[in-house]
């Protein structure tokens, strides 16, 4: 079995891991992909984010192959097809790997392990390897030669936005890291800088981390708010309508489109946006909710984040991964079995702002997750600006995968990891939830609260509002997106 | 059938209103629905097709199966499309729903299908899926699918554009054959290009319908293509910024070179071994049918065509693969094309889409200097939009953004300005402005023209090279 790395560490070098973010200048990008230049990199898997990421760099200037097993490219399978029909260069893993000075791992985690063990041989001395996510290194304590840079460079948005924003002149927000254990000649992040560079990735805003931080926070994030708190709050959300005698059509449509539409005002201004657009009185009706939710669910917040920090996560997933995934893909089918996923969204128009007003449980899961998801990540040491990142700012894109294709299609379409922090958070907050589900009615989630009067206490509503703007995400939140806006819109 | 229009009033979704419209059409007519770009032509015709919501006034009679045909309908169905793809959550490339699925939505005639893709010569891409079609090729599939409906009424919004001259010829024919079933209604920019079958003309200006007129009144017609007519004698194009100054090129080597270029989708090739030069100062007319490869051979010059790195390409002293950028490429170029303006989809202001094609970008990420503003004020007055500089692009009609993105290619004054059928959905007014300033452009000093177009009356003055490409038989290796 293998070692969980950051449990080798001495706690004062976790906490000064876990405790590495730094939002970038565009100024430290001034080289460009110069340290790149005249050096030969080749990538390791051609999904949609590994073609995007090697067409960037391509249009860059700099020289990208394609490294596919024997068998893909025999069998002419979808990525030796996306390879060859856009120019590329492929061959197998013996003909291109002793060439490379980088090699670009792009396949999914739970490849990285076979993947690596197979290339690491062949690189030749002194080469450079790259990850999007740490989860190999970190939790799987993968051990690399001691010549070879690891590097992350890990663009967080999805491969055809990589591709579409690179193509306007623009790019998308990344992460950088180096690996200190395996940096011999230094070099890793200059090599770290001129591959963001080559994805535009600087040009959107590039956060400098660390393995430990990125693989801790993501998990962290990943399966309590982004995907446990919506799948979780959609099955209650849904089951309680139609047992109040609620339309099920309507109830379906409102959750899957409701939390894109909600979240999308936490993008633009927040969690305190996100409530703004309640009328008064549902507004302190969400507040309470959402301060009580937090209180029932904080001690699950700490135990996600406890069990990631120890290690307890990654070592239970990797023993259901050695089991043929049973735990997984046996709540994967169940989830496909809910009512809310079986019954299709009606054909009844929603306004915007309807799925705010009738949606105030929803808003309330949305705030009670982001923020319990930030305390508890920044209690354990995680920076603020990460923890941001990978709680509040995410949200809204899983949101839309649930928009798109309700919740089996979200879970089948995450990472392995997250589906299966998912599968936890689900389990365990389904019975923590169950009593106070028990008290919520439809002027909450279905109907609104169809006041005639919709006056509300000064004192009251001036104590809400502040509670809402005082949060530390809010802060951190503030400052962040008006670096991406100063970015994306001088205009 | 008889509508009718009564004072109404309809709006579209906050962007566009159209104001008291008065109009009564039957069976035995056939209209052209004309005016400036941005007067309500096409909103007017998608009225016909239900579209927008009435806030004032009546409307009566419309027939249950509308056929539509328009640039917002076509690119609604890109879009569908374009959000069925699930590349970005599967991490798989998709490639959406196939030709012969989009065909058969509306219609419960197979047989009626099998006729019109048979004349409209689209076998051979009834597999490849609709994202994946050319301009003109998407064009065609939605004339068929509103065709085949069988509709009571037939509201085509700028059907000929885009089209290749065999095609437009054909399908002017078919819609003469249905002259005694199914009551048209056209939107066309082009006067030349009114079919004579046409009983009506309606002319739109300012979001409302100011005339209407008989086609065998001469006098009415002949004011109307006064009123459409625009001298375009005194022309001054804005300068370039002195401080965004392109790097000079060798005067001794051609801007583009190109060796045995070829072009393969899905083992099909497109373009076979061709030889291309241009010289410094040469300009070009680049012809051919649909699907003959013109928009993919211009892709591999602007680096926007991944084949660009496997075949022998020299542009503007680069040859491609070598470690160069494409923003080194692209700052020698001014470009647009259709689909440049699909992917234009930004709420930017006016000003800063004129200002970005300094920076050949889609949307502006970089700060602006006052001679870039300048510089864009000026082509804002050119184009009559100077109240507009900061209306967002994207709540402009489709014939303004072609004109804001035009002036976007033109700019910066590039060493080669490739301009992939600019005029498609302008009006003749409009029409006459591109031209001209096309001319003005090609008899200076500084920029070669590199000109796309199946319209053979929009010659242009100073063009005198010409590449022809020819449709090649499927399977042709």
């Amino acid at each position: 079995m293998s070692n969980n790395y950051f449990n080798t560490l001495p706690l004062r070098e976790q906490l000064e891991q876990l405790g590495k973010c730094r939002f970038m200048s565009i100024e430290e990008f001034s080289d460009g992909v110069e340290a790149l230049k005249g050096k030969k990199m080749v990538v390791i898997g051609c999904g949609a984010q590994g073609l995007a990421q090697g067409m960037n760099l391509r249009d860059s200037g700099c020289d990208v192959s394609y490294a596919l097993r024997e068998a893909a490219i025999a069998e002419k399978r979808q990525s030796w097809k996306n390879a060859t029909e856009n120019g590329f260069v492929v061959g197998t893993y013996e003909e291109l790997i002793p060439t490379a000075d980088v090699v670009l791992n792009l396949t999914p985690d739970k490849q990285h392990t076979p993947v690596v063990n197979a290339v690491m041989p062949l690189m030749k001395e002194g080469a450079c390897l790259s990850y999007s996510h740490g989860f190999n290194i970190v939790e799987e304590g993968m051990k690399i030669r001691e010549d070879l840079t690891v590097i992350m460079v890990a663009p967080k948005c999805p491969g055809s936005e990589v591709r579409n924003e690179y193509v306007r002149g623009f790019g998308v927000p990344t992460l950088i890291a180096v690996h200190e254990d395996n940096d011999p000649k230094g070099e890793g992040l200059a090599l770290a800088k001129a591959y963001a560079a080559g994805t535009g990735g600087h040009k959107a805003g590039v956060l400098m981390s660390s393995f430990i931080a990125e693989v801790k926070s993501d998990l962290m994030g990943e399966q309590t708010i982004l995907c446990g708190m919506l799948q979780t709050g959609s099955l209650l959300c849904f089951d309680k309508m139609v047992e109040e005698g609620i339309d099920p059509g309507y109830a379906s449509k409102l959750i899957q489109y409701g939390w894109e539409t909600v979240t999308e005002a936490l993008k633009y201004g927040g969690v305190t946006n996100m409530l703004d657009r309640l009328s008064n009185p549902a507004k302190i009706k969400a507040f309470d909710l959402s301060e009580e939710l937090k209180q029932i669910m904080r001690p699950l917040y700490n135990k996600h984040q406890d069990d990631i920090i120890d290690g307890t996560f990654s070592r239970t997933m990797m023993e259901d991964w050695a089991n043929d995934d049973k735990n997984l893909l046996g709540w994967r089918a169940e989830t496909a079995e809910t009512a809310f996923e079986k019954t299709p969204a009606g054909d009844v128009e929603i306004s915007e702002q309807e799925y705010f007003d009738n949606g105030i449980l929803m808003v309330a899961m949305v705030k009670a997750g982001v923020e319990l998801a930030f305390e508890t990540m920044t209690a354990a040491g995680i920076i603020a600006d990460s923890a941001y990142y990978e709680s509040l700012h995410e949200t809204p894109l899983i949101a839309n995968t649930i928009a798109r294709k309700k919740l089996y299609e979200m879970n089948a379409t995450i990472s392995d990891t997250a589906e299966y922090g998912c599968y936890l958070y689900n389990h365990a907050c389904l019975p923590l939830l169950a009593d106070f589900m028990k008290d919520i009615k439809t002027d909450v989630i279905g109907k609104g609260l169809e006041l005639d009067d919709t006056g509300v206490d000064n004192a009251r509503l001036i104590e809400v509002n502040a509670a809402l703007r005082a949060h530390p995400v809010e802060a951190i939140g503030s400052v962040l997106r008006g670096h991406m806006a100063d970015m994306k819109k001088i205009v | 059938m008889n509508i009718r229009l009564d004072n109404l009033t309809v709006n579209f979704d906050d962007r566009f209103q159209l104001d008291e419209i008065n109009w009564q059409l039957d069976d035995s007519q056939h209209w052209v629905i004309t005016g400036a770009n941005g007067a309500g032509k096409s909103a007017l015709a998608a009225i016909l097709a239900g579209a927008g919501e009435s806030v004032a006034g009546s409307i009566t009679g419309l027939p249950a199966k509308v056929g539509l045909v328009s640039f917002e309908a076509q690119a609604e169905l890109i879009e569908r499309e374009r959000k069925k793809d699930d590349a970005d959550i599967m991490d798989v490339i998709a490639e959406g729903t196939p030709v012969h699925e989009i065909l058969h939505e509306g219609s419960r005639n197979p047989a009626l299908i099998q006729q019109l893709v048979s004349m409209f010569k689209l076998e051979p891409l009834l597999e490849r899926a609709f994202r994946k079609l050319s301009t003109g090729e998407s064009r065609k599939v939605m004339l068929i699918r509103a065709l085949a409906s069988e509709p009571e009424l037939l509201v085509l919004d700028e059907p000929f554009d885009g089209l290749d001259a065999h095609t437009l010829e054909m399908l002017q024919q078919y819609l003469h054959g249905l002259v005694e079933t199914v009551p048209m209604v056209l939107v066309l920019n082009r006067f030349d290009e009114f079919p004579d079958f046409i009983t009506h003309i309606a002319y739109v200006d300012q979001a409302r319908l100011q005339h209407q007129i008989d086609c065998n009144d001469q006098q009415a017609y002949n004011d109307l293509y006064q009123l459409l007519h625009l001298k375009t004698t005194d022309l001054q194009v804005p300068a370039a910024d002195p401080d965004t100054a392109i790097p000079k090129l060798d005067p001794t080597q051609p801007l583009v070179q190109l060796n045995k270029i070829n072009i393969t989708y899905d083992g099909q090739r497109i373009i076979d071994s061709l030889d291309w030069t241009i010289q410094p100062n040469q300009h070009w007319q680049l012809s051919g049918p649909n699907g003959s490869g013109k928009t993919g051979l211009l892709s591999l010059i602007t680096g926007d065509h991944p084949q660009c790195y496997v075949n022998d390409i020299f542009v503007f002293g680069f040859q491609r693969g070598n470690g160069e950028s494409i923003w080194q490429i692209k700052q020698f170029i001014g470009y647009v094309s259709t689909a440049l303006q699909w992917e234009y989809k930004v709420g930017t202001g006016l000003r800063n889409v004129i200002i970005s094609g300094f920076y050949d970008s889609i949307g502006l990420y970089t700060k602006a200097t006052d001679r870039q503003k300048k510089i864009a004020d000026e082509w804002l007055a050119l184009l009559g939009m100077t109240d507009r500089a900061d209306t967002p692009f994207n709540k402009l009609s489709y014939g303004d953004q072609r004109l804001l993105l035009i002036a976007r290619a033109m700019v910066k004054h590039p060493p080669l300005l490739i301009l992939d059928e600019p005029c498609l959905g302008l009006d003749d007014m409009n029409r006459q402005l591109v031209l001209a300033l096309i001319e003005k452009i090609c008899a200076g000093s500084e920029t070669s023209v590199l000109y796309v177009n199946h319209h053979a009356e929009d010659k242009i003055n100073g063009i005198d090279n010409y590449l022809t490409l020819e449709k090649r038989e499927s399977n042709n290796h």
